[in-house]
């Protein structure tokens, strides 16, 4: 137990410190990607040592917690208070079965240190670990549902609607997609998920790029990213669903998010891009040394940071999407490919487990999977470029623009 | 308690105990000014004209239930999924039944037939139509 103590309390920790200073990275982009200089002022008080504006997060924390702890008279207090303390309990716990990267070897310091290695997750060997994490990352939509309807605002009412639709919509392409990742892998274990991907070298992003497209797109519907924002949109329901909300539990709403982009850029590098391997460097089995347990970590979080880098990215530069595009797009585009992509999935790893794998081993018959998958993916994207809604600002053949308007 | 359900609780519990604490400590530091003002719902300026908490529109619950019902069919695959490199051992387990792992197979080629079936029936009456 006080092996798991340890763990949570780093995980906790390390996971705040992680939002806090995503947030300062965050702006920092931002400003980049306006031209713009951005916080670079705040560093130790009292002196005139900027620090790059390190001191910005510190500095927003105790300016959230020096604010007005206020909760109006027309909401319902019990749920208004539940909405924030559920949403982050829940954000923080699904980091119980995300493996920080290998196992570290046993060490032995003068009596002190520990026998077995220690594997770098809080609860290792959950065997249904990724059942859990969406489990868990479910019960967001409990705390915004609560929050929107506590609130007694229609700002509020209206985003926390259009959220839970969304979330609960965008879900499904998002369990398609993972199920192509437990057919290939044979394990809902995370660990083993890592491993077997090790273990042949082929990212499951290699052989299922579809899946891969799938998920990221709807990894950023789940965490509510732009331009998926919906639930938010400053410009239309004024923060939704936490218009109402202030101080320290404005704070916590949205810490719980950024942990919730954290969380889906952790599962894309898990599910897809290896989790902590990388060729030629952190070897491919579960044994490790010093030096290689201490390589799969830095190569997962140097991974996981690419990955919200892209998030940030994305996020300056698309719209936002209009609420029936959003809807349309989980029903009729990503759920349908979705299903198609884990036929598809079924089809060839029934006949890499039967045909291919005995002949020509594990390694070699992974590596052959990538080229229909290559082609499945091309192949859909030919397909929803010929199916999909056109570009109606731009006429389709000369003199067509003019039909329409004759008809009008 | 099992191995793996003491440290999930544990985080779980941890977790809860910092939100609780963080909204304990800002009530207790924050200052507390009540104007007649705040008390009011935000709506940009405008007198709330009536409670929010009105009718909305129907198409959010037929998309829950359609959630209901995709989401429960998705989860009947996983247990397939998982075990699908085990069929093997069954089959080896039952030697009267060669193609064992391709009747598996087609078990699940026809219940994903019948989501898909049930998928354009939905699209077909409209339940994906958002005005």
């Amino acid at each position: 137990m006080t092996e798991a103590l340890v763990k949570v309390a780093f995980a906790i920790g390390g996971l705040m410190t992680a939002a806090a200073y995503l947030v300062l990275l965050e702006r920092r982009m931002a400003a980049w990607f306006q031209d713009r200089i951005g916080p670079n002022r705040v560093g130790i008080p009292l002196t005139r040592i900027r620090l790059w504006g390190l001191g910005q997060p510190l500095a927003d924390g105790g300016k959230f917690i020096l604010k007005e702890e206020y909760t109006p008279a027309h909401v319902d207090r019990t749920m208004y208070v539940l909405a924030p303390i559920s949403i982050l309990t829940a954000a923080l716990a699904v980091f119980a079965v995300i493996p920080f990267g290998g196992a570290l070897p046993s060490l032995d310091v003068g009596g002190l240190g520990w026998e077995h290695p220690v594997p770098l997750v809080v609860a290792p060997g959950a065997d249904i670990g990724l059942v859990y994490v969406f489990a868990l990352n479910s019960i967001a939509v409990y705390g915004v549902i609560l929050g929107g309807w506590a609130s007694n605002n229609k700002y509020s009412l209206l985003g926390g609607l259009r959220s839970s639709a969304q979330l609960i919509a965008y879900e499904l392409p998002l369990g398609l997609a993972i199920l192509g990742v437990v057919l290939a892998s044979g394990s809902l274990n995370l660990d083993a998920i890592i491993l077997s991907q090790a273990s042949t070298g082929t990212w499951l992003a290699f052989s299922q790029p579809l899946g891969f497209v799938i998920f990221v797109v709807a990894a950023f519907a789940e965490a509510a990213r732009l331009p998926f924002d919906l639930p938010e949109c400053e410009q239309e329901l004024i923060g939704g669903y936490h218009t109402e909300y202030s101080g320290i539990k404005l704070l916590l709403f949205l810490v719980a998010e950024f942990l919730h982009m954290i969380t889906a850029a952790f599962l894309i590098v898990i599910l897809f891009l290896g989790g902590w391997h990388l060729w030629g460097l952190t070897g491919a089995t579960a044994e490790t040394n010093w030096l290689t347990a201490l390589l799969r970590t830095a190569v997962l979080l140097g991974k996981t940071l690419l990955v919200i880098l892209f998030f940030m990215w994305v996020r300056w530069s698309w719209p936002r999407f209009r609420f029936d595009q959003l809807m349309a797009f989980a029903w009729k585009l990503l759920l349908p490919l979705g299903l198609a992509h884990f036929l598809v999935i079924a089809v060839l790893d029934q006949i890499r487990t039967y045909v291919l794998a005995p002949r020509l081993g594990e390694t070699l018959s992974a590596w052959l999977l990538v080229i229909p998958g290559v082609g499945v993916c091309i192949a859909a994207w030919i397909v929803v470029g010929l199916t999909g809604p056109r570009d109606s600002t731009r006429p389709r053949r000369p003199g067509s623009a003019a039909r329409g308007v004759s008809t009008a | 308690m099992s191995p793996i359900l003491g440290p999930i609780l544990l985080f779980a519990l941890l977790a809860a105990a910092l939100a609780v604490g963080m909204l304990a400590v800002g009530s207790l530091v924050g200052p507390r000014r009540n104007t007649p003002v705040k008390e009011m719902p935000y709506e940009s300026g405008m007198d709330p004209v009536h409670d929010a908490r009105r009718r909305f529109d129907v198409r959010f619950h037929l998309v829950a239930i359609a959630f209901l019902l995709f989401d429960v069919e998705l989860v009947f695959l996983y247990p397939w999924a998982v075990s699908n490199k085990a069929v093997d051992g069954i089959g080896a387990a039952a030697p009267d039944l060669p193609f064992f792992p391709l009747i598996i197979f087609a078990e699940l080629l026809v219940f994903v037939g019948m989501l898909g079936l049930g998928f354009v029936y939905a699209w077909r009456k409209g339940l994906f139509r958002w005005p």
